[in-house]
């Protein structure tokens, strides 16, 4: 245990020195956040199958949770319970498109967390930055509940719970409580808590602050707090079921399964949930009176309760679609909070796309057209009005729109096309697409994981970390 | 060649106001300066602040009263900080002017400025804004560029004796020239 606490608190140094710029300490942040002294009661596994070659190295780190799929290397740092899922990593020889140039990869990408300490975060996709198509680093950082790095090397850096940075090389920056930051390079920056942020150089930028006062019933975080508010109370209380499915070896689906979908072992299925052809359901999410139309998706972190998807959907890590209709093909984005009520329908139009961070939340009926880009805190159809576009209507923005709290400069129809192009890649990659012989993705590929357990020192000094360990095919 | 104290408005002689003053009690007593003091020598464009003991905390420029007319809601600080999400400076100026047209008049704007305490717009002095009252004409013209000044606090034995303002130092250097130029 006295190795774990020193570890600890190297860590929390580690990243004070790279934000002291920003005056930003993170001890009276996460202090008591942790039960330092469960981490020897916790296991970590891995994923094996024939797709993801083996590759990984633990040292001197304490791990709860993972998947690990891919390469990925481990060092001074403490994943609890976390998942880092490396089945997208760039392989050695791919291109990599970068304005126009492809450059091409020299080795097999590989996760590379060091001097970090990440608090059920996410880490999924591959780097996004054309200076570093090798190596995917999570270096003196520290990320705190449900916040998701996507795609985002970064270093010295704090994330806030249920935040998410997303294709963003991040270099000492503060990401606050439940915001969304997708700029392709940050540095130094301090941003604040409920702030979503979509930008890419020279073609759009679009930026929507969301109300604090409002923003804090559904999640606040302060030092000396735990985190608190609808969101964390929400999983929460559904964190039982979950705790059933990690504690059993075999688990028997409650659900038939179509041979061309793949359900996560480590996914909760409730009673009467349904799943088409092409559908994938990842590990963590959590499905309960769920109708998954053909070629949706749900991801990581995800809940779909009382709802209906009508295919092609997805239904990105993080994001909660509780007494809803979904049309074909709409995108529900990171950590969204879409809720409707007993007999107080939530629907929403074919082919609209609901931004990353967006939370809606009625006690009405509320009826979203197709079509729609939707952003914000939607509680009813006037906010609505307020926060949201026909997609149509945005791509014929070509200088700068401001409607409520939101600010957009730029090409809208490059914005829409990016979304769309997105869109695409994900039911491509997660095998929605899949016609018997062509376009397999993760539901065909991840139908059979095998799962190796490993545990930490039960005792003694070391108690909670890990034994050095290399896996290697 | 000319010092400091041959250029510099002698305290006595700048508008000043005690700490707790309103704006408009400033903007008043920037008026009075003007009418008792020598036209020909000064156009009094600033306001000291003096705490109890009569020393200077601070002063008011003409921008920092049209800045306390500017709206203080949450908003405008809300765009200032634009600029840190990569926003053009155009996009920036827009928003500013469609707030500013949604905005409350101008005659309410100044109804509200007017009871602001001076402390609350004033700006107070920094190391690197004092100069000695024997410093040359040089010295202070380098002072006021090095440090992109227009006014500077002048000393004497740590006490703050006048003011010296870029105006005079520039109405220096023109005559030096002109004199420079007529004896070559």
């Amino acid at each position: 245990m006295k190795e774990l606490e020193k570890l600890f608190a190297r860590i929390m140094q580690r990243v004070n020195i790279n934000l002291r710029e920003l005056e930003f300490n993170v001890k009276p942040l996460i202090r008591n956040l942790i039960p330092l002294h469960q981490m020897s009661k916790f296991y970590a596994f891995y994923g094996v199958t024939p797709h993801h070659p083996l590759n990984f190295e633990f040292r001197q780190s304490s791990l709860a949770g993972s998947y690990f799929l891919g390469k990925c290397s481990t060092i001074n740092s403490m994943l609890y319970k976390s998942d880092i899922r490396g089945d997208e990593l760039k392989k050695k020889g791919d291109a990599f498109n970068y304005q126009g140039m492809e450059i091409t990869v020299s080795e097999n990408e590989g996760i590379d967390i060091g001097d970090s300490f990440l608090i059920k975060t996410l880490v999924h996709n591959f780097s996004h930055d054309p200076e570093t198509l090798e190596k995917f680093f999570i270096t003196n950082t520290l990320s705190t509940h449900y916040a998701n790095i996507h795609g985002s090397p970064m270093d010295g850096s704090f994330l806030g719970p249920f935040s998410t940075v997303d294709l963003t090389t991040t270099n000492d920056c503060v990401i606050g409580t439940y915001s969304y930051v997708q700029a392709g390079e940050i540095g130094h920056l301090s941003v604040d808590p409920g702030t979503v942020w979509v930008r890419s150089p020279g073609a759009f930028n679009f930026l929507y602050r969301y109300p604090l006062d409002r923003l804090s019933g559904y999640i606040r975080f302060s030092a000396g707090e735990p985190v608190q508010g609808l969101f964390i109370d929400f999983v929460e209380e559904r964190k039982e079921a979950f705790q059933q499915v990690f504690n059993v070896v075999n688990l028997e689906l409650p659900i038939s399964v179509p041979d061309t979908a793949s359900v996560d072992r480590f996914a909760v299925i409730k009673a009467h949930t349904h799943i088409s052809e092409n559908v994938l359901v990842a590990q963590r999410a959590y499905l309960q009176n769920a109708r998954l139309g053909k070629g949706s998706n749900a991801q990581e972190n995800c809940y779909i309760i009382n709802s209906k998807l009508e295919g092609y959907n997805v239904t990105a890590h993080g994001a909660k679609v509780i007494e809803a209709d979904l049309g074909r093909n709409v995108f529900v984005g990171f950590n969204s909070f879409l809720c409707g009520r007993p007999n107080v329908r939530l629907s929403i139009g074919k082919d609209s796309v609901i931004m990353p961070h967006t939370i809606i939340d009625v006690k009405k009926p509320l009826d979203i057209p197709e079509g729609h880009l939707v952003w914000g805190l939607i509680t009813s159809r006037e906010e609505l009005e307020t926060n949201s576009i026909s997609l149509d209507a945005m791509s014929q923005t070509t200088d700068s729109l401001v409607q409520g709290e939101m600010c957009f400069e730029g090409s809208g129809a490059a914005f829409v096309d990016a979304f769309r192009n997105r869109i695409h890649h994900i039911l491509e990659a997660n095998g929605a697409y899949y016609d018997g012989t062509r376009n397999r993705g993760h539901a065909q590929k991840n139908q059979n994981i095998s799962f190796n357990t490993i545990q930490p020192y039960p005792d003694g000094d070391l108690a909670g970390l890990y034994p050095t360990i290399s896996i290697l095919p | 060649m000319f010092t400091v104290k041959d250029l510099m408005v002698p305290l006595s002689e700048y508008a000043t106001v005690p700490k707790g003053s309103t704006l408009f009690e400033a903007v008043m007593a920037l008026e009075r300066a003007q009418e008792e003091f020598d036209h020909t020598k000064y156009r009094h464009r600033g306001i000291l602040v003096l705490n109890k003991a009569q020393q200077v905390i601070g002063k008011i420029g003409q921008v920092d009263v049209l800045r306390a007319l500017e709206p203080k809601d949450e908003d405008l600080e809300e765009i200032k900080e634009l600029d840190k999400f990569s926003f053009s400076p155009k996009f920036v100026r827009n928003l500013y002017k469609q707030r500013r047209l949604q905005g409350a008049p101008l005659k309410e704007l100044c109804i509200t400025a007017a009871k602001v305490k001076v402390e609350a717009c004033m700006q107070t002095f920094v190391e690197g804004e004092y100069i000695d009252q024997d410093a040359t004409l040089d010295m202070a013209i380098q002072h006021l560029v090095l440090e992109n000044l227009f006014t500077m606090l002048v000393t004497h034995k740590k006490e703050i004796v006048g003011v010296l303002r870029l105006s005079d130092v520039f109405g220096a250097v023109f005559h030096a020239m002109k004199e420079f130029e007529t004896t070559l």
